[in-house]
């Protein structure tokens, strides 16, 4: 087999294989609907969920990330950048003002991962807190921050695919 | 006696490259936002190595020898079997990739190794995700933007990985290991 035939093979199976993972993630999302009870609102594929004292009540979509600025901070642990979109920021796009007091609880989870993280509006709201939604490598959301009790790999929440939020 | 496959001075350029691969991912920071960016130290570290030891299996076993490094030190935001497979399919899809292009000095084939070895690596990754019912990406070209990112970044470090092996040669390197051996 000549060097030639040889370089096409590989540049083929790169295709292959970058085809493949774009083919199933396309089906996969295809597949994934969020509905409320009553069956009134879906959510688009890949958006989150945003429940408002248990109720679903919007889904944070990516479009929605245009009208949003990016912030960033080094993490202290391994010296990288986080950077995305402040989660006060996009809460302040769905949620009424008069619903976002400073005890109001927010709870960020992952189901795929078994963890969540709450806290509360005014630890959100502060911009020293850093907190955040990266966007990882695989292109889902990781809320991250510079919180104390909050701010190293173990503690913050990848794949995130939920947000609730419980007034007082 | 029967002669061993891998000499003891080839086991320990592997561990020595493997501990290289480990240290460049800790210390090595490009000021990049981009997925994969690391893939340029990486795979430059294991092309280097496939071509130091050019033995099949010499680049699976830095994959999994660095794996386990980066595991026991906790490395990787998903978890020590996440971090390990990661490694490890970094160095086999490596070594399958030069099984098939033979050569690490050659550019050409230097470069699509370092692609196939890297995108493995996001294969894994994206595969153990969406077995543990991980959602799909946030963003619909999200995963799209992924793979140009580790191929863009995997090529480069092919490309670095070929031309430090090209100077190692020209420098009489290859002659001092022949002795060695």
């Amino acid at each position: 087999m000549s060097q030639k035939t040889r370089l096409l093979i590989a540049v083929a199976i790169i295709l292959v294989i970058a085809g493949s993972l774009l083919g199933v993630e396309a089906f996969l999302r295809q597949k994934q609907t969020i509905e409320d009870a009553e069956g009134e609102l879906t959510l688009s594929p890949g958006s989150i969920p945003i429940y408002v004292n248990g109720k679903l009540a919007y889904g944070f979509n990516p479009e929605d990330l245009a009208d949003l600025g990016k912030i960033s901070f080094v993490d202290a642990e391994e010296g990288k950048t986080q950077e995305g979109w402040a989660l006060r920021d996009i809460l302040r796009l769905y949620i009424a003002p008069e619903n976002l007091e400073a005890e109001t609880r927010i709870t960020v989870s992952s189901s795929s991962r078994d963890r969540s993280v709450q806290l509360t509006w005014a630890e959100v709201d502060d911009p020293e807190n850093w907190v955040l939604f990266d966007l990882s490598g695989r292109g889902t959301l990781k809320l991250v921050s510079t919180l104390e009790g909050f701010d190293t790999r173990d503690d913050w929440v990848q794949d995130t695919d939920k947000i609730e939020i419980t007034t007082p | 006696m029967k002669e061993r496959y891998f000499s003891t001075f080839e086991l320990i350029l592997m561990a020595l490259f493997s501990a290289l691969i480990v240290v460049a991912k800790i210390s090595l920071k490009l000021p990049l936002q981009l997925p994969g960016h690391s893939g340029i130290f990486w795979m430059a570290l294991i092309i280097v190595a496939a071509g130091v030891v050019p033995k099949r299996g010499a680049a699976s076993l830095v994959g999994v020898t660095s794996g386990l490094i980066a595991a026991f030190l906790g490395m990787g935001d998903l978890g020590a079997l996440n971090t390990f497979l990661s490694y490890t399919m970094l160095g086999v899809g490596t070594e399958l990739s030069l099984w098939l292009l033979q050569n690490p000095e050659n550019i050409g084939a230097a470069v699509l190794t370092g692609i196939i070895g890297h995108i493995s690596k996001l294969v894994v990754k994206w595969s153990l995700g969406t077995l543990t019912g991980a959602p799909v990406g946030f963003l619909a070209l999200g995963l799209a933007r992924s793979i140009l990112g580790y191929v863009i970044f995997g090529a480069l470090g092919g490309l670095l990985g070929s031309l430090t092996l090209a100077a190692l040669r020209k420098a009489g390197f290859f002659a001092y290991l022949a002795e060695k051996r």
